[in-house]
């Protein structure tokens, strides 16, 4: 490696590491969903590489090793799971046909919406994941021929949408059950929706991080299908 | 600390040795993610042995996902053209997703009256 890419990968990751650092700071003493850390840090990264003059090209290397770490991050998800097993076990039944029904609503919903803006294909099937947890669906991007960039980013806005929506929309329906509003928000959601929940109570909470990653399998399993069927 | 996380990116490898030598559509994560939990279950790793690093990985899951974001400034021409229908197609799926999962879980709840 050269010693000028080496520089620029290193005040990469101080940059990221740092704009990661500061956006958690704000985010702790203004939280929302707007200040959540992807929201608030990815822009500063993004105009601290600009005016440096690092690039989106001199950041790829940095870029390459720190997402390396999303690998044992997926796999760490099992603890949370294991922790609230209870949780699953008491409601297996409502809870996973719920996840089931829900997600394969959001996934067909939003590749046959793209399809019908005329989307790229490719677009679409970054529409098939994005209720997954941004870990799981950058590792399926490949699966289903989307770009793992643009899943990214979209799994990011879709979980502030759904943080932003979703209570409400529950208690307009009605739902009201620690259970139902933890489900949905963590299976749709994800990572977002987990921390929402928390905000709820400890059980909506819980039954968000089971659905979370319950619902992150179901779209890796459901993803090639849901394309086959609805995608053009 | 270093021993957990090796543990956890030799079961990342474990799973993507699984995947490729299996020909699965699946993720060596996900896959690794599985290991994980079965190997909890069956109490061949104790929880104690994993829960500080995977605790620290869930606290600051988000830090991984913004050099990826960022990587969306080559993206700009297609949000550009794109953003707004993608911005409604994510509105109305995530709005149905969210409701039929709620509305599916409260009515089977109801069916099927638990106990606690």
């Amino acid at each position: 490696m050269n010693p000028k890419i080496a520089w620029m990968t290193v005040a990469s990751i101080a940059i990221t590491v740092g704009a990661y650092s500061l956006s958690r700071w704000i985010g702790a003493r203004r939280p929302s969903p707007l200040t959540v850390p992807v929201f608030l840090a990815t822009p500063m990264v993004m105009v601290a590489i600009t005016v440096t003059h690092i690039d989106i090209t001199g950041y790829h290397q940095a870029s390459t090793i720190m997402t390396y770490f999303l690998g044992p991050a997926t796999v760490a998800l099992a603890v949370p799971f294991y922790r609230h097993r209870q949780v699953l076990r008491e409601n297996v039944l409502p809870l996973s046909a719920g996840l089931i029904a829900g997600t394969t609503v959001a996934m067909a919903g939003g590749v046959l919406l793209a399809r019908a803006f005329g989307l790229s294909a490719a677009l679409q099937a970054a529409f098939s994941l994005k209720t997954a947890t941004a870990p799981v669906a950058i590792a399926d991007a490949p699966h289903v021929h989307a770009d793992p960039t643009l899943v990214a980013g979209l799994v990011v806005v879709c979980a502030l949408l759904g943080t932003m929506i979703g209570p409400k929309l529950l208690s307009l329906l009605r739902v009201r059950g620690e259970v139902a509003r933890g489900t949905a928000l963590g299976a749709i959601a994800s990572g977002q929706g987990v921390a929402q929940s928390l905000t709820e109570s400890d059980l909506t909470g819980a039954a968000a991080s089971i659905a979370m990653v319950l619902a992150a399998l179901v779209v890796t399993l459901l993803a090639p299908l849901v394309m086959r069927i609805f995608g053009g | 600390m270093l021993l957990q996380l090796a543990g956890l990116l030799g079961l990342n490898l474990l799973g993507r040795w699984i995947a490729q030598s299996l020909h699965l559509p699946l993720p060596g994560s996900v896959i690794g993610m599985l290991l994980l939990f079965c190997l909890l279950m069956t109490r061949v790793i104790r929880l104690e042995w994993v829960e500080p690093t995977a605790a620290l990985f869930n606290r600051h899951l988000a830090f991984f996902f913004v050099p990826i974001a960022v990587g969306l400034l080559a993206y700009g021409s297609v949000i550009r053209s794109d953003g707004a229908l993608m911005l409604l197609a994510g509105v109305l799926s995530v709005t149905a997703g969210i409701a039929v999962t709620g509305a599916v879980v409260t009515w089977l709840q109801r069916a099927q009256p638990e106990e606690r």
